[in-house]
């Protein structure tokens, strides 16, 4: 495990990406083998997350995907300290932040320090728009208090900043509409004004857990487009959290596959939706309908990973190395490294493209290193369609 | 906002007529009737035979107690109304109200000897419109008196007649047409030809005369009465809408039976003792109540959050007639600690006190506000104590449900610190609660503590109540009753106001 920078080292200094320039060769985020627990009353801990390894660059999308208590929203979370503890518990890993090109390990700040990164350096946007915002203060209100706690403004320079991140978010006449409560506002537009309240602060990265889950479908569009067209005027990283494999498709850099609290697959969107290694991710594509073909039930997950044979299409299975799937005993020849989640590895297993996979005596003395993918569609040269 | 206040403040109106009219059904229900009291507290109830009979027949004729409940149900609203119909009343310069006289009633079996009732004489010469003050004055004056002196002999020669009547009516075979107390049952008995060749019969006649004499002197007075009384002799009360057929005045609520003194006079002595209690009690409750609820939620499960909770609940089970008793026992005996007053709010010769506390020759001089607030310890203590828990705990249970709402888990990602998010967020969005609750409790500042003022002897609204309910003072409990009725309605629509500012969600339209 890397040291962790002492936290009493960070600064209240802002960094703006606009003030100062990004070093995209750094990542902004780094999850190393992060484990949260949460305590289930008289029962065994629930290991919520377990091993997650994975990194966000600047002006890159990281996609995680996976179904609902995969432990998406829990590692999202645990990067600003917002899993309530107890009942959680950080049991292992680290998320270092890439802070004025100091790395800064969040998980160990305590309150004070990390309220200085909540809002300013690391923003996050909820799956609810209807109940996220206070429903007894309005909007201008609630904006305001973000900026008015991170940027050292005065109220009348705080107002114009509102302002502003309203507009930049195509909220119309956002002057008049601050003194707003949330109750008169349409549920698209109020995840604008989250997405506004969350980038007001001009963050490095912006975690948004479902953003578009409880709105409409042309809203939904509406808002992704707007989250890309202020990442690429920005710069910031953003982890994008859904179970919406369009969404993904159209939004993505990066995926990250979860399921039960590991990643499972892990890759550049062309790798993964072209080749994906794991059964689950191919379970999770199969199940998507198509329009040009016709069939009378869709396939389901289950029908892929109850198939044993799917398991054995991953490069190197003739040599043992079988992917990693809860349901299933650990194979014959599993070598786990001592800790709970030991049994679970992992591994690289085409060049850019990780799997996770049984620490069988194939992958027993094999060290790959942890996912770490700076590709961005945009600066891809070959990619197949250029985002707009 | 302000159309839908005023609809609540018309709906006050049918409430409180509603409600009014329950509790003076429930009066007149009970044994007795509306005018049990001063039946009782003249003499009536004890006396016997034919001063009973005629001790009754005046009260009756004099408080119009013999007319049906409604009608006199219909009185005392248009009485306590703002809103009058008719005549106005007019003041006399001790400022008591004089109203227009009531109409007489027929007097009783007038059909067993006349064919028509006998017309009132012509009204006596009055002066004129131009005449002085004074002479008005004294003519009206001089009209009711002789009205009061002939109602008087006719009461009396109407209730010997009706002694009489009955006799007869027993005597001749109609037992059922007489109550057992020899009352006739004037609708049975009118229908009867009665015996005329009875022996009783020549002293029913005369007696029938008296009484017929007597009424058509009384209905002759009444009418210069009436005829005084439109000359106007005193200054009208009120502020008139429509001469003579709408005016607005203050509500009259009414002589006291029981203290013989108007009732808003008592209410005004009272009150003041009450509210100084329960504003000392108030903010106590409130201060400690709501910083202990917000406490125990922040520290869930914690020592603070356990020992409040089950303090509060084990005060909360004390009842206060035992903690009244004991504080008093222990706390006011000289025998014991002695620190306290036993009784009342003020000491004997408080009215002789400066108001701050001094150094005077006999040493420390404790002053007129010293003492209040000394005496106020133990009553304010004990209306207190049980106070905390249910407001404790409904601050607690408010502040956790709002701590698990999404705009929490926001205002966290913001960067807002802890201490911001349980007063600014989750202690806002807890208020309501603890408007309903104050809402609830607010109308008990009038209606008094009956038990703390009993156990402390304070002459407050509950110890009135109480002796009003003793006394079967029946104007005192409708009057309270009102008064409590219309501070819920308010306290109500003030909680109405009150969410509405501290939710912006509720509008009312």
């Amino acid at each position: 495990m890397p040291a962790t920078t002492p936290s009493s080292a960070v600064t209240a200094t802002r960094t703006s990406p606009s003030a100062s320039k990004l070093d995209e060769s750094v990542p902004l985020l780094r999850v190393a083998d992060l484990a949260v627990s949460f305590d289930n009353g008289k029962g065994p801990r629930i290991q919520a997350v377990d091993g997650v390894r994975m990194t966000i660059y600047p002006r890159q999308t990281l996609a995680v995907v996976g179904e609902s208590g995969c432990g998406k929203s829990v590692t999202a979370m645990s990067t600003m300290q917002l899993v309530p503890r107890p009942p959680g518990r950080f049991d292992r890993g680290a998320a270092f932040f890439n802070h004025n090109g100091k790395s800064v390990n969040l998980l160990t700040l305590s309150e004070r320090e990390m309220q200085q990164f909540r809002g300013s350096e690391i923003a996050m946007i909820f799956q609810e728009p209807m109940t996220s915002l206070n429903p007894v203060y309005t909007i201008g209100d609630q904006i305001l208090e973000a900026i008015l706690l991170h940027q050292n403004v005065k109220l009348d320079e705080a107002i114009e900043i509102a302002v502003r991140a309203m507009d930049d978010v195509g909220i119309p006449d956002p002057r008049s509409r601050l003194s707003d409560y949330p109750h008169q506002f349409s549920g698209g537009m109020r995840q604008r004004v989250m997405i506004a309240m969350a980038l007001a602060c001009d963050p490095v990265l912006l975690l948004a857990d479902e953003p578009t889950t409880a709105l409409d479908v042309t809203i939904q569009a509406q808002i992704l487009e707007l989250l890309r067209k202020l990442q690429n005027d920005r710069g910031m990283g953003m982890m994008l959290i859904t179970h919406d494999l369009g969404v993904v498709a159209e939004n993505a850099d990066v995926v990250c596959v979860m399921y039960a609290g590991r990643v499972v697959e892990y890759g550049t969107v062309f790798e993964v939706f072209k080749h994906p290694l794991h059964p689950y991710t191919r379970g999770l594509f199969a199940s998507i309908p198509k329009m040009h073909e016709h069939r009378r039930r869709l396939v389901t997950i289950n029908q892929i990973v109850d198939n044993l044979d799917e398991f054995k299409k991953l490069p190197g299975a003739s040599d043992g190395v079988r992917p990693w799937w809860p349901w299933h005993d650990p194979p014959k020849d599993i070598r786990p490294k001592p800790g709970p989640a030991g049994d679970y590895y992992l591994q690289e297993v085409s060049k850019d493209h990780w799997v996770g996979v049984w620490r069988t005596a194939a992958v027993s003395d094999h060290e790959s290193p942890p996912p770490d993918l700076a590709y961005r569609i945009s600066d891809d040269p070959e990619a197949p369609s250029k985002k707009k | 906002m302000g159309t839908y206040l005023l609809r609540r403040l018309f709906l006050l109106i049918p409430t409180v007529i509603g409600m009014t009219f329950l509790i003076f059904m429930l009066i007149a229900s009970s044994k007795g009737g509306i005018g049990a009291a001063i039946a009782f507290s003249s003499g009536a109830g004890q006396a016997k035979g034919e001063s009973a009979a005629l001790q009754r027949a005046r009260l009756e004729d004099r408080y119009g107690l013999d007319s049906p409940v409604v009608v006199q149900y219909g009185r005392w609203i248009g009485r306590v109304s703002p809103v009058k119909f008719g005549t106005r009343d007019q003041v006399s310069p001790a400022g008591e109200r004089f109203r227009e006289p009531r109409s007489m009633k027929d007097p009783p079996l007038w059909e067993w000897f006349v064919d028509a009732l006998p017309e009132p004489d012509a009204p006596k010469e009055l002066p004129g419109k131009d005449a002085e003050e004074q002479v008005k004055r004294d003519a009206y004056r001089q009209a009711s008196n002789d009205f009061a002196a002939a109602r008087v002999d006719h009461v009396r020669a109407r209730t010997e007649f009706e002694l009489a009547a009955g006799t007869l009516l027993r005597e001749t075979g109609h037992r059922d047409a007489v109550e057992s107390d020899g009352t006739v049952i004037l609708g049975l008995a009118k229908r009867i030809e009665p015996d005329k060749s009875h022996a009783l019969w020549a002293d029913v006649e005369q007696k029938a005369k008296v009484m017929l004499d007597t009424y058509k002197a009384t209905i002759s007075n009444k009418a210069t009465l009436d005829a005084s009384f439109a000359t106007k002799p005193f200054p009208e009360s009120g502020w008139g809408l429509i001469p003579g057929v709408l005016w607005l005045d203050a509500p009259d609520l009414g002589y006291s039976y029981s203290r013989s003194t108007p009732v808003i006079n008592e209410i005004a002595k009272a009150l003041p003792y009450t509210l100084m209690l329960n504003l000392a009690a108030f903010p106590i409750i409130y201060l400690i109540a709501v910083p202990s609820g917000i406490l125990s939620a922040t520290h869930r499960g914690s020592w603070i959050d356990v020992t409040s909770g089950s303090l509060f609940v084990a005060l909360w089970s004390i009842p206060v007639v035992w903690a009244g008793v004991l504080a008093i026992g222990f706390l006011a005996n000289d025998k014991y600690l002695g620190m306290f007053p036993v009784s009342g709010l003020h000491d004997n010769d408080a009215a002789n006190y400066l108001m701050l506390p001094s150094w005077g020759e006999n040493g420390f001089e404790r002053g007129y506000l010293l003492d209040t607030l000394w005496h106020l310890c133990l009553p304010v203590a004990c209306i207190v104590y049980g106070g905390f828990a249910i407001l404790s705990k409904q601050t607690r249970a408010a502040m956790l449900e709002n701590f698990t709402m999404d705009y929490v888990r926001t205002a966290k990602a913001k960067g807002v610190d802890g201490g911001s998010i349980v007063m600014r967020h989750v202690f806002r969005n807890s208020l309501l609660p603890i408007i309903t609750m104050f809402v609830t409790v607010f109308p008990a500042t009038l209606a008094g503590s009956v038990v703390i003022e009993r156990i402390f002897s304070i002459p407050g609204m509950g110890s009135m109540i109480i002796d009003a309910i003793f006394l079967r003072d029946t104007e005192i409990l409708l009057s309270n009753s009102l008064i409590i009725g219309i501070v819920n309605v308010v306290a109500l629509l003030l909680a109405d106001i009150l969410y509405a500012m501290a939710d912006p969600r509720i509008t009312y339209k």
